[in-house]
């Protein structure tokens, strides 16, 4: 039965129901929280430290990195999901690293793709696996090595879906789906380059005060030295894809990167960065972690997903955003941080015109375009940055989303309880 | 006015009896029905004014009772701990049955009217849950995944039943369909949703908030009319042939959560409300007036008037009923100020 606690909020809700706000605010025993979270540094692929490291020892050195910060004895993690993109034979990586990490062999695991979200999709996995009772306790990690498992692109698929007017666009690389953007919706360069200045000037701060230091445990790896071929022990503590001093006119010199598709606004430079890098999260109901005395770091509310056309793929968070925020009957005002991947300054400026967003809530510490985009792993990986920024600035509610590769948006709302 | 105090106990439901003129019982809480125990009074109307019968003491909180339609001294209570209840009124001390299948708290038990060897009840669990006096287990179990506040057996059908959910829905089903994935489920009307139409400037009626209803009621003169009435303050009535419609008609005035709703026996347009703002009002949903309810649908929702309004109780008021017998008007209301008042509506009305 109820204790009198509950009987008593649920008349207290009738007499005044809270709004929308206030019920992600409360705090109920099926809640699934976040007992621990953590990210890599995000390096850049081919150069930064990670460019020697596989995805099974990142994978490796996070998780063992989860099990020993988080106090939670391994043998209650019940279930593993990784997101990743890239790397082929990913579910044998994943099991294997989840049993070289030092977890029991009851621990299983299993892989989440869907591009660009994967990351969140693992949330989601396990947060779902929890909610139906299928397990209690679970670990959702993203996780890519862009160094090691290079992205190829579309397959060679049938002419039935060479042939479909819409299911031919997934052969479009991304970097055409940026320019279509750019030419649909009349966003000019000068519009991404600010764009990107201001995500790489919002990193260089953040970095600069410390504050990315609250995401980021170290990874112990290798690296080669290019010319000698020298193998040296290295400790990666910061990402280094932040490049100070960037302004909209340095920007600006830039030359395009698709020059073959108009109106070509898209460069290295107001793009996402090709990196390494991995992010977790340990998952459970709050009476578990009440009953196992764990730190309540945040509450998972809920995540979804839409699709929309693929040639115009980037738009899909002004589809997802407003989709996860009418299941909970919130309004944009009622969010204090918007963590939207920057896959490209032409989505990234098309979604906040679009969502009207008030600028000082969307990346406050900037995003894939000064820091980089390891595909599995931005997911989650947003899930640290914003629940860190969110605890900087006693703010509660975030909402993370990402444009999917393939014509799909994801979204997701998170409650920090620091 | 005719009074009593159920001292200790704070009134939540109230009903008259079907078969006695003068005979009423009220389920009651300690403690607001937060923790504690629950009481049954059986109370009779005398020269001397109201005086108890009998009474039970339950181990938790009683939140809503039915009389037994095929037996003249039984009535049905619905208990926080999960069980419903069969007391008699000859018998003393422990009820008769106990049925314990509802995980969570129990808020409504009613009685069908019609097939009289069944009753139903719904919980927190998420369902809602039909009996027969005569089986130890349920007859049959309807899920609604949400917390069921009120469900009731339709009084022109034996295989209709409705419930209403802090979801914003009220369900509708029908027993007569065969068992299949949707358990018998065959209306279910947002609660909370506007009229298709765009709605009239300054018209009430339109799409709002789902927020939690928290009773309902059959009119007992129109087979497909029914009354919401919940969190929203609103209330609404809903013709169940047409549910993408919205309301026919949305009565506004309560400050507070309506808990209660009762039909008049009597007439086919009157409607009774008891409601945390300490008031019960007596509304028309002015079906007299408007022509029949095809035409209401067509106009959209008509706005209901507000008849009369009684304000003795000094706490929420929690249940309220209709005598059935002798002249229209008289009816009974319970609150968390332990009071009991049986009173005349048509003397609040000006």
């Amino acid at each position: 039965m109820s204790s009198p606690q509950q009987r008593l909020n649920s008349v207290a809700n009738q007499l005044a129901p809270g709004s929308a706000r206030q019920k992600i605010l409360a705090k109920n025993p099926d809640d699934v929280v976040i007992t621990y979270l953590a990210r890599t540094p995000l390096t850049k692929a081919r150069k930064g430290g990670l460019k020697d490291t596989t995805v099974d020892d990142l994978l490796i050195s996070l998780l063992t990195t989860v099990r020993e910060k988080s106090n939670l004895d391994p043998n209650l993690v019940e279930d593993v999901c990784v997101g990743n993109v890239l790397c082929p034979g990913s579910a044998y990586v994943a099991r294997s690293a989840v049993l070289a990490a030092g977890y029991p062999v009851t621990a299983a695991a299993s892989i989440a793709n869907r591009f660009c979200s994967s990351g969140l999709l693992a949330v989601q996995n396990i947060a779902n696996q929890i909610i139906a009772g299928s397990i209690d306790v679970g670990v959702a990690v993203g996780a890519e090595s862009m160094s090691k498992n290079a992205d190829g692109g579309a397959p060679e698929m049938s002419e039935r879906i060479t042939k479909h007017p819409i299911a031919s666009q997934n052969s479009q690389p991304m970097g055409q789906t940026s320019e279509n953007v750019a030419n649909q919706f009349n966003i000019s360069r000068e519009q991404h380059d600010r764009f990107a200045a201001n995500s790489f000037q919002k990193a260089e701060r953040a970095q600069k005060a410390g504050w990315l230091e609250d995401e980021i445990v170290p990874v112990r790896t290798q690296i080669k030295d290019p010319k000698t071929g020298e193998v040296k022990d290295i400790v990666v503590v910061r990402d280094d894809g932040i490049r100070y001093g960037t302004t909209p006119e340095s920007l600006g010199k830039v030359r395009a990167a698709f020059p073959q598709w108009a109106p070509s606004a898209t460069t290295g430079g107001n793009a996402s960065q090709i990196t390494d890098g991995a992010a977790a999260l340990v998952l459970m109901k709050r009476s578990r972690a009440q009953q196992l005395g764990q730190p309540i770091v945040a509450k998972f509310c809920g995540a979804t997903v839409s699709g929309l056309e693929p040639r115009i793929m980037g738009i899909g968070p002004s589809l997802a955003i407003p989709k996860i925020l009418s299941k909970f009957n919130l309004s944009k005002d009622d969010i204090d941080i918007f963590e939207i991947n920057e896959a490209f300054s032409s989505m990234g400026v098309y979604c906040v015109n679009k969502l009207g967003l008030d600028e000082s809530k969307v990346n406050p510490r900037g995003g894939a375009i000064a820091f980089g985009h390891p595909l599995g792993a931005t997911g989650a990986r947003q899930v640290v940055t914003a629940l860190s920024e969110l605890r900087r600035q006693d703010k509660r509610v975030a909402v993370t989303s990402m444009c999917v590769g393939t014509g799909m948006g994801m979204a997701g709302i998170f409650v920090s309880e620091h | 006015m005719l009074h009593y105090r159920t001292q200790g106990y704070n009134g939540c439901a109230v009903k008259y009896s079907p078969f006695f003129d003068n005979r009423l019982a009220v389920a009651s809480s300690s403690n607001f029905g937060l923790v504690g125990n629950g009481r049954l009074h059986i109370l009779e109307l005398t020269a001397n004014g109201i005086q108890p019968l009998k009474w039970f003491t339950t181990q938790d909180s009683l939140y809503d009772l039915a009389w037994s339609e095929i037996h003249e001294n039984q009535v049905l209570a619905a208990s926080g701990d999960g069980s419903i209840k069969l007391f008699d009124c000859t018998a003393n001390d422990f009820p008769i049955s106990n049925w314990k299948e509802h995980a969570r708290e129990v808020f409504s038990v009613s009685w069908n009217p019609v097939a009289k060897d069944r009753f139903c009840s719904s919980s927190w669990d998420g369902t809602v849950r039909i009996w027969s006096p005569h089986r130890p287990q349920s007859l049959l179990t309807l899920p609604t995944h949400s917390c069921t506040y009120s469900a009731s057996f339709c009084p022109h059908s034996p295989d209709i039943i409705s419930c209403v959910t802090s979801d914003s829905y009220v369900r509708v089903f029908d027993l007569r369909t065969p068992a299949s994935a949707s358990n018998h489920l065959v209306t279910q009307i947002p609660i909370h949703a506007g009229p298709p139409a765009p709605a009239i400037p300054g018209q009430p009626g339109g799409p709002a908030p789902p927020a939690e209803a928290l009773t309902h009621d059959w009119n007992k003169y129109r087979p497909t009319v029914l009354a919401t009435a919940g969190v929203d303050r609103a209330i609404r009535t809903f013709d169940i042939r047409a549910p993408q419609q919205g309301p026919l008609s949305t009565m506004l005035g309560h400050e507070y959560a309506v808990r209660k709703l009762a039909w008049s026996p009597h007439l086919s347009n009157v409607l009774l409300s008891a409601s945390y703002d300490m008031t019960c009002r007596v509304w028309s949903d002015r079906s007299d007036v408007a022509g029949g309810d095809m035409d209401m649908m067509r106009a959209g929702p008509v706005v209901g008037a507000e008849l009369g309004r009684m304000g003795r109780h000094t706490e929420f008021v929690t249940g309220v009923d209709w005598c059935l017998f002798g002249s229209e008007g008289w009816c009974a209301s319970v609150g968390w100020d332990e009071n009991l008042y049986v009173w005349d509506v048509r003397a609040t009305m000006s």
